[in-house]
């Protein structure tokens, strides 16, 4: 052990208070709208708010599920449509995802460049003209739409995290595959796929999350029939905007399932993504 | 000849997907069988609305009892826009807006990833404080902050006046520059867990020999930090600006359901200026002119993007 001098030691009490700051500031918020979400109108208007434990209580629950079937609905639409376009993203990513990575795919290096640079299209700028498109098609107020507009940005994204992932495959395996006489179809489907479980999950956790909190196709595109949870949770803050409690009950089970994701799949994430907006 | 068929029967299986072609000319096959179906999905999607977008900048667009008549006008729409004092406004708000969100963003990220890769910062939990904000939806972190920012009984206003930093409850969105600064507040605290994660993965980049290299030569903690952290870092920096630059560009949301725009256009940005043109003037032409704008900035930034990832790739391969 080396001895600790005073200035080491305040860098650690520092790094320490640095860190708590952090964690508080972080986390602040979302215990207020847990706790919020649990304490019933009274509790809240009062100055300051009452928040004993005494005053605990889940009728702003019931009374989201009870008075707001659309909150229903909307889960019902954007569990549907997450998972759909999940599903799609994958099925048409992956074997693209491969091809780029490991098959002859001509002016490859173009095209993987621009499957990048899509991520970081702004959604304004297709919108105007999908939504004239979708119009034309009948297609508006129906969760087909949002599906198939959703992969715009699913698509690139689970191409860009599963790339990645291939390139790092050591090549032994597939030499191996295609020595034993397996074609290239079954290289992929029997020995590649298999062991691609933990990225396939991290890419579809990513695109499941990124479908069900998206707003601004939702927004445009659907009207009542196919809205989903952030629409609803939109519109109910602007009409009961005063039941806070009922608010914050509404917001807590919107997005109670994507943070339970996210939590678990942390790691997948932070690897699939934060990393691979760093490697070319 | 019966004896033999057996075996017969089994040597034509094992050669029936015997492909044509060398090895090369079939993973070129099944390379384009891979990659086609993707490709044609995103050039639908993406391609085309976006060549749909930049003609429709150029045109007037009526939308007429469910038709829709379209007319050349050349650049009368970007003319128009940068007269118009309300475009001009919603530009004023975005530039402002960017440069204090990238700012932020970013000097708190370094910070926060700094303490997170210390060795007190390596709790699991962290992680986990880190990834919620990034998880919950815009929509409803914007409902969240509206809920503590609110003028009568948000917990806001009740936490500072206990601390006695206020006489009386302020009214946080009541004015246009207040009500920006803390739409930018708002994002600020969802964006930073992200961009710490990237800087995080970046710091975990830098060889831990080179650390060892310093130490021997007698670096302190700062020299460390100023002779091998930061230069390691430079390209995440640069990567990390462009890229939460792109990001500021596309808030929406949170102008949707927190203010609306308001008060008096203040909190209007380009993003929700092009929205409102289109889908509630429903003046298609010039909404994709606006809409054109933004690509505009942000095709620039993905380029500059692409180009700062470029030395990895030459290192990396």
């Amino acid at each position: 052990m080396r001895r600790a001098s005073i200035g080491a030691r305040l860098a650690d009490a520092g790094v320490l208070v640095g860190l708590i700051v952090f964690a508080v500031w972080s986390i602040a918020p979302m215990v207020w709208l847990v706790l919020s979400s649990l304490l019933p109108q009274l509790s809240l208007i009062a100055q300051p708010p009452q928040i004993g434990l005494t005053n605990w209580t889940l009728s702003n629950y019931l009374a989201v599920f009870g008075s707001a079937a659309a909150l229903g609905q909307g889960i019902i639409n954007s569990f549907v449509v997450a998972s759909f376009t999940t599903a799609v993203a994958l099925g048409l990513g992956a074997p693209a995802a491969y091809a780029l990575a490991r098959l002859s795919v001509p002016k490859s290096g173009a095209v993987v460049l621009l499957i990048l640079a899509t991520q970081m299209l702004p959604a304004i700028a297709v919108a105007i003209p999908l939504f004239v498109i979708i119009s034309r098609l009948g297609l508006i107020d129906t969760r087909l739409s949002l599906i198939i507009v959703y992969l715009s940005f699913n698509l690139p994204i689970v191409i860009w995290i599963l790339r990645g992932f291939f390139l790092g495959i050591p090549l032994g395996l597939e030499r191996a595959a295609a020595v034993d006489g397996a074609g290239l179809i079954r290289t992929f489907w029997l020995i590649v796929l298999p062991i691609s479980v933990p990225p396939l999950c991290a890419a579809a956790v990513f695109a499941f999350i990124e479908s069900w909190n998206e707003f601004f196709f939702a927004l445009i595109l659907t009207r009542q029939n196919a809205q989903t949870v952030p629409l609803v949770i939109s519109a109910f803050a602007g009409q009961y905007q005063t039941v806070f409690g009922q608010m914050m009950a509404a917001a807590v089970i919107s997005i109670a399932p994507v943070i339970v994701l996210a939590i678990l799949f942390r790691n997948h994430i932070v690897r699939g993504f934060a990393d691979g907006m760093l490697k070319g | 000849m019966p004896i033999i068929r057996q075996d017969g029967a089994v040597a034509a299986r094992a050669e029936a997907p015997a492909p044509t072609g060398t090895f090369e000319q079939r993973r070129r096959r099944v390379g384009l069988f891979f990659v086609g179906p993707a490709l044609i999905a995103l050039a639908l999607i993406l391609g085309y609305p976006i060549v749909r977008s930049l003609l429709m900048g150029m045109q007037n667009v009526h939308l007429a009892g469910g038709h829709i008549k379209l007319h050349w006008i050349g650049w009368a729409n970007y003319d128009y826009l940068f007269q118009d004092s309300g475009f001009l406004l919603a530009l004023r708000n975005t530039i402002l807006f960017s440069f204090g969100e990238v700012a932020l963003v970013c000097l708190l990220g370094l910070g926060a990833a700094l303490l997170l890769n210390h060795r007190f910062g390596r709790f699991g939990i962290l992680r986990v404080f880190l990834i919620i904000p990034w998880a919950i939806a815009p929509v409803a972190n914007a409902v969240l902050w509206k809920w503590i920012l609110n003028a009568n009984y948000g917990v806001l206003n009740a936490i500072l006046k206990s601390l006695g930093l206020i006489d009386h409850y302020v009214v946080w969105l009541g004015s246009p520059m207040r009500a920006l600064s803390l739409l930018l507040i708002v994002d600020v605290w969802k964006s930073v867990p992200f961009i710490a994660l990237l800087f995080l993965a970046g710091l975990q980049r830098i060889p831990k020999i080179l650390y060892r290299a310093a130490k021997l030569d007698g670096a302190n903690a700062w020299n460390q930090f100023r002779f091998v952290t930061m230069p390691g870092l430079r390209t995440t920096i640069a990567i990390a600006v462009v890229l939460q630059t792109i990001w500021s560009l596309r808030v929406f949301d949170l102008v949707f359901v927190l203010t609306h725009g308001g008060p008096a256009d203040g909190t209007v940005l380009l993003n929700f200026l092009a929205y409102r043109v289109t889908f509630n003037f429903l003046n298609l032409g010039r909404g994709a002119a606006i809409a054109n704008i933004i690509f505009a900035m942000s095709f620039v930034l993905a380029i500059l993007y692409v180009w700062l990832l470029q030395p990895r790739r030459r290192l990396s391969s």
